[in-house]
């Protein structure tokens, strides 16, 4: 009795909801991938706006994470959008989606300045002013500068959380550089949280620590982490693709190697390139953040606690000069008559 | 009209202004305490440490040797010694071992920090109606706050690894151990507290000798619903960086590993049904030895 009462309130609810939403359908229901960190939500919800308030669309946003998403656009064909998909996790079966025609990429480029790589906070390099300048080469040869806490004897390499594209190659590399012998630790930090806890705690502390993190984001441009340039070549695009990106299992032989140059697209399924049309497909490829203007919103959603549509709000009301060429002038106007 | 169709909401620049004080705050009391507070776990981190080290470094078959001994001790079933035996190898086979060894590490000093740190608790609840009033919203709010929100603070003050996990952890298995003490000190029979205190016992020997000896079944209900609750965090305190067999399953949710995800999750589950049975079979014996006394 109960329970049903509940259903019963849960549908009518609903039911308004989505009535209120089909009232401007125009381009028809799209569904945007909204991933699950700062930079990827900014880019789902200026998207929802722009396309519900200058495009008529009806937006909906589902969470989503690299992998997973990858997998659904590719496999079933839904969300319709991923505004921020990094292609060096998914980089083969990318290339075989799009050329079997299932995925189009609208967007080659939509951050600019940006990648992933290995970092150092600042305090590091004021306990060891050795590392100034210093290559990650040059550093492997000293795990006695990031104690790991728990067996000081090693030297802690924070990797990325388990499930990440960047976790196989980190460890990897971890093999092919042969830090192990070294002296080092490869951590698993978990989490998004976990990773950028280790940050923020040893940069809080002044205290030293190494790792792996990626640009553009709110932690990179609020701790000033440093990149550290490899010292290393890139040792080519078969090693990179069909082994360190690939299981241990798979990658019996890892060669030491640079990070690849990154490669963030926005991705769309074909259906929703036709179906969305021209006008649209043109918006998501004109749509590039500069890579700064992207910092400074990532480093205001972190202070403020900002989310995705909050911070949407703000991006289209302080930087119109940005967004407002990504559109034609009638759209721009609508969508400022919107917010 | 207004007034009853939009809630009154608090100004949205003051709301933001509080969360930020509220994190200044916070992140100034981590910078100021937390190494302190580091420090303060270093023991718990060392033995953390060793137990793990200890379980790796020990060949398998002494530790399914081991498990075999404490199952037969605690439930006395050949039934239960033979099956504990093969899930442990089945573990092993599929090459869950070093994970599975982590895991039993960090729940088993969970489970010691847990039982040392609630019995007391529970004592003094079941003395104290007033304590108990205090002590059991708290109870009610460990037990129902979503894990992640309580994750943040932990990881500012303490950063991830394993004492951070084992917080998390304990936070979340602690009340059921403190509400079964509280519970079965108070429903201990009257008339033997009466008896004893006709023999003129002082309240610790009335504790000690009767209180304790006869609530033991229902505070070891507890314990055992304790250790059910910290192997069904394992994933969460993988989260914050520790070992185990949540990491695999972590990695299986954002693959898609469908069969990682299931073996680690069924090896979890053995776990849990062994530590279980052993325990539940002990506090069963342990009631049946009162019963055949009376």
């Amino acid at each position: 009795m109960n329970i049903k009462k509940i259903l019963l309130s849960t549908l009518l609810v609903l039911g308004i909801g989505s009535f209120s939403g089909i009232a401007n359908a125009g381009c028809g229901k799209v569904v945007i991938a909204s991933q699950n960190w700062a930079s990827a939500e900014l880019m789902a919800e200026v998207d929802k706006a722009i396309l519900e308030k200058g495009y008529g669309c009806e937006v909906e946003l589902i969470p989503g994470a690299t992998m997973p998403t990858f997998a659904s656009m590719d496999e079933k064909g839904a969300p319709d959008m991923n505004p921020e998909q990094w292609a060096n996790a998914v980089y083969t079966p990318l290339i075989k989606a799009v050329d079997e025609g299932r995925l189009v990429i609208a967007n080659e480029a939509p951050i600019t300045g940006l990648g992933e790589g290995w970092w150092l906070t600042p305090g590091s390099i004021e306990k060891h002013p050795e590392l100034k300048g210093m290559t990650a080469m040059e550093i492997l040869k000293h795990p006695e500068w990031f104690p790991s806490k728990e067996d000081p004897s090693k030297g802690a390499f924070v990797g990325c959380p388990a499930g990440w594209g960047c976790q196989l190659a980190n460890a990897n590399l971890y093999r092919a550089f042969e830090m192990e012998k070294k002296g080092w630790v490869l951590i698993d930090p978990g989490s998004a949280a976990g990773l950028d806890g280790t940050i923020s705690k040893a940069a809080e502390s002044g205290n030293a620590w190494f790792g792996y993190y990626w640009n553009p984001t709110s932690i990179v441009g609020k701790y000033n982490l440093q990149a550290v340039p490899w010292g290393i070549d890139f040792a080519g695009r078969d090693n990179w693709d069909n082994c360190i990106t690939k299981a241990e299992q798979d990658c019996a032989d890892p060669k030491p190697t640079a990070w690849t140059k990154s490669e963030v697209n926005t991705i769309i399924t074909s259906k929703f390139a036709k179906q969305g049309g021209k006008d649209i497909v043109k918006y998501i490829g004109k749509r590039t953040y500069p890579g700064n203007v992207m910092n400074g919103m990532l480093v205001w959603m972190a202070d403020n606690q900002a989310g995705g549509s909050d911070a949407a709000i703000e991006f289209l009301s302080k930087h119109e000069g940005v967004w407002t060429k990504w559109v034609s002038s009638k759209v721009a106007k609508k969508v400022k008559a919107g917010l | 009209m207004e007034f009853f169709t939009k809630f009154p909401v608090m100004e949205r620049t003051a709301l933001m202004e509080l969360k930020k004080g509220i994190d200044l705050s916070f992140r100034l009391f981590s910078r100021k305490y937390g190494d302190a507070i580091e420090n303060f776990f270093d023991p718990l981190l060392f033995f953390l440490v060793k137990l793990e080290k200890l379980l790796l470094n020990t060949p398998w078959p002494i530790i399914i040797l081991i498990i075999g001994i404490l199952g037969w001790l605690g439930s006395r079933s050949w039934k239960l010694v033979i099956g504990s035996a093969i899930a442990f190898m089945l573990i092993g086979y599929f090459g869950m071992w070093n994970d599975t060894m982590a895991t039993v590490a960090i729940i088993s000093v969970c489970t010691t920090v847990c039982i040392a740190v609630g019995i007391p608790i529970g004592i003094v609840m079941s003395k104290s109606n007033r304590a108990e009033k205090a002590i059991l919203p708290i109870l009610d709010m460990m037990q129902t706050i979503p894990s992640f929100v309580y994750l943040v603070p932990i990881l500012m003050l303490l950063g991830i690894g394993k004492v951070p996990g084992l917080i998390a952890v304990c936070i979340y298995a602690l009340p059921p151990v403190i509400r079964l003490t509280n519970l079965g000190i108070r429903e201990v029979d009257k008339e033997a507290l009466e008896a004893s205190e006709a023999f003129g016992a002082t309240p610790f020997q009335k504790l000690r000798s009767v209180q304790i000896p006869l609530s033991l079944p229902t505070i070891f209900a507890g314990v055992n619903q304790t250790i059910m609750m910290a192997l069904a965090m394992v994933v969460i305190a993988s989260m914050i960086g520790v070992k185990g067999l949540g990491v695999p399953i972590l990695r299986a949710i954002s693959n898609q590993y469908l069969a990682l995800g299931l073996m680690n999750g069924l090896a979890i589950v053995a776990l849990a049904i062994i530590f279980d049975r052993i325990t539940q079979e002990y506090g069963r014996r342990i009631q049946r030895h009162r019963g055949q006394k009376k």
